[in-house]
């Protein structure tokens, strides 16, 4: 193997067919965008940036197969760090919930009612409730709450029956678990994917769909 | 004085293998509420030039069909800013693989990785707030694990001989082991390996992390210029290097 000499001085003003590499290399950081007619009408410049690009995703790709090479190695810091992250979920406002002796003070925290409206919303075939929030004083007995949700949803389902059965689990549950006074369940869908496209979903690609 | 009873915790946090209480799950708790620092707003990432990730298709700790293992990781970033544990699980099994081994190869060696990953989680966890899209988590990720890995070569240069740890031996330094059917990545690993600790730092955080020029330049206290020149260095090693697998 040859030694790298990190001394030695490297010649800046590399050029490719009359443009310096490090022109080249941050078009192409921003994507070859906006395009510029000098660097894409010369066949040798493409060809440069078409090798440095390899080399970038290469780059990535080594890193990512690494990664892959040992699939039990991180269940170690994982659990530890469940273990620590759970002990810091912020309960948020409680939710008061009625006992016959008055010196019994019962209360469902904010986050568990979250939790409880997610799994109520994750039950539902082609539904993944992604943010859920508590409008109105729901410290407060009695007092008026909206509740609003945001799901991502299989895309060919009936967006309006979706919702009307989000709102009815939803309604339910928290009936059920909590004496919240729910005046409305506000459900917007922010996200759509595909049936084919499982797992796709992870990457940034459905993102750009959202709000 | 009255008792006091409240649910602690989303009972969606663990792992999910609960039957849904038919009853108001109502535990006695007298635990004290954390509050969450929220650190400044950070910069926006530079999006990394890579192909979206994989999901990780396992299945420690979560049952085979749980929907989230296909859930974009906005709707994950989302629910985990709700408190959704198990969201956040998702995200550190789908990205903290590459997170450890980027934090690896800053680092130029492997000891002190899942320290260093799992630490990027924790401050990723208590600043879930401050991510303005949650559809960029996965270079604001790799932002902070190449945050962690530079604080704790800071730490090193205060207090340790920073030759020990500059040359780590490559796994495949040796010459008979250069043989002509290694695969491209494995040649690409390797073509990795043999950078300058500096050039390779510089490289990643640019190529991986998704850090500007002047950012770099201020992680690793070094020039602009500098950081400029470590990087066309080793872009000109590295495709020199891959020359041979066009």
């Amino acid at each position: 193997m040859t030694p790298i000499d990190d001394s030695a001085p490297l010649d800046a003003a590399e050029l490719v067919d009359g443009v310096p590499v490090d022109e080249l290399a941050d078009y192409l950081d921003r994507g070859r965008t906006p395009r510029d007619p000098r660097i894409e009408g010369s066949a040798e410049c493409r060809l440069y940036l078409q090798a440095l690009d390899r080399v970038t995703r290469l780059s990535h790709a080594s890193l990512e197969r690494e990664a892959e090479r040992e699939p039990d190695r991180d269940d170690i810091w994982i659990t530890g760090l469940l273990e620590t992250i759970r002990h810091e979920v912020v309960g948020g406002r409680d939710i008061p919930v009625g006992h016959p002796d008055p010196a019994t003070k019962l209360s469902v925290t904010e986050a568990a009612a979250r939790g409880l409206v997610r799994r109520a919303g994750d039950d539902l075939d082609g539904v993944l409730l992604s943010s859920t929030s508590f409008d109105g004083d729901v410290d407060t007995a009695g007092a008026p709450v909206v509740v609003r949700v945001t799901a991502a949803v299989r895309y060919g389902l009936d967006l309006n029956a979706v919702a009307d059965q989000l709102r009815d689990r939803v309604a339910a549950t928290l009936g059920l678990h909590t004496e919240l006074a729910v005046t409305s369940i506000d459900v917007t869908v922010d996200d759509v994917w595909l049936p084919g496209d499982r797992g796709t979903g992870a990457g940034t690609g459905t993102e750009e769909a959202r709000r | 004085m009255g008792r006091e009873a409240r649910i602690a915790s989303p009972p969606d946090s663990t792992s999910g293998q609960d039957a849904p209480p038919a009853q108001p799950a109502v535990v006695a708790t007298t635990a004290a509420r954390v509050t969450l620092p929220r650190a400044a707003a950070g910069t926006t990432p530079r999006p990394a030039r890579c192909a979206a990730p994989r999901p990780i298709a396992r299945e420690v700790d979560t049952i085979a069909d749980d929907p989230l293992l296909d859930a974009s990781d906005g709707t994950l970033a989302t629910r985990a800013r709700d408190g959704d544990v198990h969201a956040f699980e998702v995200i550190a099994r789908r990205h903290g693989p590459l997170m450890r081994v980027l934090a690896g190869r800053l680092l130029g060696s492997d000891v002190e990785t899942d320290d260093v990953v799992q630490e990027a989680f924790l401050v990723a966890w208590r600043r879930l707030g401050d991510l303005d899209d949650p559809g960029t988590l996965r270079a604001w990720l790799m932002r902070i694990v190449g945050n962690r890995s530079i604080d704790r070569l800071r730490v090193r240069r205060d207090h340790d001989d920073v030759d020990a740890y500059e040359r780590p031996a490559p796994r495949s330094e040796a010459p008979d082991r250069q043989v002509e059917t290694r695969l491209q990545l494995d040649a690409m690993w390797s073509a990795l390996d043999k950078l300058p600790l500096d050039q390779r730092r510089c490289w990643l955080l640019r190529e991986t992390a998704g850090y500007s020029y002047a950012e770099i330049a201020q992680a690793l206290d070094l020039p602009t210029s500098t950081v400029r020149g470590q990087i066309a260095r080793a872009r000109v090693f590295l495709m020199g290097e891959m020359e041979a697998w066009r």
